[in-house]
């Protein structure tokens, strides 16, 4: 029998992920969803078949997530993150019972039952508890995002960020440097006021061991111990923690695929053909 | 957006019901309406929904003008941002009631032109020769709102209404003070009528007022009994066009048109139902919208979750009626039409508390939306969190804690944006959010 491919792809706000998949991950790549690079999911696809040494035309199925889901022209399926993402934890880690995800645009806690969402909550409202408030005070700090979690477990005297706003966070954190605080000690306070945030919404959710943090938040070692601080706690955090919606996808693909073959459905694929996402066009 | 900028109107939203699809008219005849009756000579008030004086301002001939619903108006046909931003030019917290907000904002525009702002929807909100708050422990603008349009109308007066029901405590039975609630709502309904015949001078018809009150108890029989039959699989209505049909329960009231108007409703959801006819053919998934006014801007979000086969049998919002004779005592004995008025008020508001206090930990609003769970064969909640309307809205979550708490796991989904105020709906998030929420749902029918 031939062998079988599957692909996930996540068009996040500031990340897009591409993962390809048979019975374990061929390949996997990372990408950035920019403005100007954010039609080219197609690019980031042809990256990772590469490194898969496939065709397009080998790929059985592909299901496309995040939120620039839905004009991804090469997808098979569109099927939303917090599936995508229960899927990809649930395999990673089996133990796991919530999920927080800290993306770049929104942040979401996932309650996880026999590795499928049964419950969600999500902050796409406010960018303060989203990796856009680290991204906006980094720059007021001039610091990159990849220092803030080194740095922050320098801190001695943790400042309070009392802004809820991250415009005027971002204030807060150029008037604390002009006050002589130390760097680290900002940092840290920044990871509590989103630690904050986060925890306070996930809570919504009855918080179940083990928890797994995924997303570009889980990179941040400042932000998980913040968290944990919170939870009371250590958290689970995948090997690659941006992936894990993508290989959901791919998982998801698969599901779909051998759920057809049992019931003898023809499943309907789109061209292979790798085109610019359509919705950026 | 500028004053002179007004918003293209969008396109109707389809309904299932014809009964929902007559509201548009009726809805623009009410509001018409005042105009037409204001240049008749008759007088004109300002009034709130849910007010308990439905029956006395149509029993001295007052029409009434609803300026929460004119807001709604406004928010539906995408036209308030205007009228917000002309509150907030008045140094109005854009964080208030966008209800009020949208009326005061219209208020400042008309007084300053002396005549409807340009293209006002429906003709617009005509100036009251009265103003009647309606304070409930619900709510602050129903007493706050009318007293800051005084700014604008200071000649015109206002008569507040305070109307409060036995708070819910789990160790005592409200029934201990409930005679207390009604004697106070006696005095200031008398102090109304006082009040309304100064300033109409007019006596009050009592026998007519006695004549609307029993109407009233019809209609509410009758549309909880309407509303009951959307328990059919498939359901025959659903909510979205509950907040259409919910018009003549809160516009019309003590009316004979809204009494009709239910008729119609239960006669079309019998029919539909003899007719296995649903809002959609093939019911997924049951759902509740469990508490929030909605986004009168977005109510096509009903139609996408019927597009994923998602229906609401049922609705805590704008259901303001119980049947009247499932009440703890014989209402028809209260023949005083003012007492008998006070009492219905307290017992609708009292409704849930014994169910609430045989259960721990719970209460009168959880036991609510638990008695409708199984009565409607939810599936799942639904909820919006509208920022500018606090005291509707703060209870929601914990609500649903305590009820998943109490009762049940049961999937859920908070959605977040406004009542009126447009700029805090983003619709590409919204329908994410119920993509997700339609597939938790799935996932838990499959286990």
């Amino acid at each position: 029998m031939k062998s079988q491919y599957f692909a996930g792809v996540d068009i996040g706000s500031t990340m897009t992920k591409v993962v390809v998949m048979n019975q374990t991950t061929l390949a996997s790549v990372i990408g950035p969803t920019g403005p100007e690079h954010r039609k080219l999911a197609n690019r980031v696809m042809e990256e990772a078949l590469a490194k898969a040494r496939l065709s397009f035309d080998e790929i059985t199925y592909v299901v496309a997530t995040g939120y620039g889901r839905i004009n991804v022209p090469f997808a098979d399926k569109q099927i939303t993150e917090i599936s995508c993402h229960a899927r990809g934890v649930g395999h990673l880690l089996p133990e796991v019972r919530t999920v927080i995800d800290i993306g770049g645009q929104d942040s979401k806690g996932i309650k996880l039952k026999e590795g499928r969402a049964v419950d969600f909550v999500m902050n796409d409202k406010c960018a303060a508890g989203t990796g856009r408030f680290l991204e906006v005070t980094a720059e007021g700090l001039g610091v990159s995002l990849e220092e803030m979690g080194r740095l922050s477990l320098e801190a001695e005297n943790r400042v309070e960020i009392s802004s809820i706003c991250t415009v005027f966070a971002a204030q807060e954190v150029v008037a604390k440097l002009s006050e002589g605080v130390a760097l680290p000690d900002i940092i840290a306070g920044l990871h509590e006021a989103i630690a904050i945030r986060i925890y306070g919404m996930v809570r919504r959710l009855k918080i179940e061991r083990e928890v797994a943090l995924t997303g570009g938040g889980a990179k941040n070692i400042g932000l998980v111990k913040a968290l944990e601080a919170k939870l009371g706690f250590p958290v689970l955090v995948p090997p690659e923690p941006l992936l894990t919606g993508a290989i959901g996808a791919a998982l998801l693909g698969k599901d779909i695929v051998q759920e057809a073959a049992e019931k003898g459905e023809t499943l309907v694929r789109s061209e292979r053909r790798l085109t610019e996402a359509s919705i950026f066009t | 957006m500028s004053e002179e900028k007004k918003p293209e109107e969008r396109k109707k939203r389809r309904t299932a019901t014809e009964a929902a699809a007559k509201i548009g008219p009726i809805q623009k005849a009410n509001i018409q309406g005042v105009a037409q009756a204001r240049e008749e000579g008759k007088k004109v008030a300002y009034t709130f929904i849910c007010c308990c004086y439905d029956e006395i301002i149509r029993a001295m001939d007052i029409v009434p003008m609803w300026t929460e619903t004119y807001a709604g108006i406004c928010g539906a046909k995408r036209d308030a941002q205007r009228f917000l931003e002309r509150a907030e030019s008045e140094n109005f917290s854009r964080s208030l009631c966008t209800y009020a907000l949208c009326g005061l904002g219209f208020d400042a525009w008309r007084e300053e032109l002396g005549e409807m702002p340009p293209e006002a929807p429906w003709g617009g909100q005509v100036r009251p020769d009265m103003m009647l708050g309606s304070g409930q422990m619900l709510c602050d603008p129903r007493n706050k709102w009318y007293q800051a349009a005084q700014h604008y109308m200071p000649d015109v007066p206002i008569y507040d209404v305070g109307l409060p029901w036995p708070p819910y405590e789990d160790d005592y039975d409200y029934r201990e003070v409930q005679d207390y609630y009604v004697k106070y709502i006696v005095k200031e309904l008398k102090g109304l009528v006082k009040f309304l015949e100064k300033h109409t001078g007019k006596k009050m018809d009592w026998e007519r007022l006695s004549e609307l009150v029993d109407l009233t108890d019809k209609t509410w029989n009758l549309i909880w009994e309407a509303y009951e039959l959307r328990r059919a699989v498939p359901t025959p209505m659903g909510t979205g066009d509950a907040m259409n049909t919910m018009v003549p329960m809160v516009f019309n009231m003590g009316t004979q048109e809204g009494y009709d108007y239910y008729k119609d409703l239960y006669d079309e959801l019998k029919l539909k139902i003899a007719n296995k006819e649903g809002v959609i053919p093939d019911e997924k998934y049951r759902l509740v919208w469990g508490g929030g006014l909605p986004s009168w801007f977005a109510l096509s979000d009903f139609n996408y979750f019927n597009s994923k086969g998602a229906v609401f049998p049922v609705e805590t919002t704008y259901r303001m009626i119980e049947a009247i004779y499932n009440f703890d005592m014989d209402l028809t004995k209260i023949t005083d039409p003012l007492e008998h008025i006070a009492w219905r008020w307290v017992k609708f508001w009292t409704y849930w508390h014994d169910r609430a206090r045989k259960r721990p930990g719970s209460h009168p609003d959880v036991e609510r939306l638990i008695k409708y769970i199984e009565d409607y064969k939810i599936d799942g909640i639904v909820m919006h969190e509208a920022f500018s309307c606090r005291s509707w809205h703060v209870g929601l979550i914990w609500q649903l804690n305590q009820l998943k708490r109490v009762y049940r796991d049961i999937p859920s989904l908070i959605l977040e944006s406004d009542i009126v105020d447009i700029s805090s709906y983003n619709e590409a998030d919204t329908r994410a959010r119920i993509d997700a929420f339609i597939d938790t749902l799935e996932a838990v029918k499959s286990r």
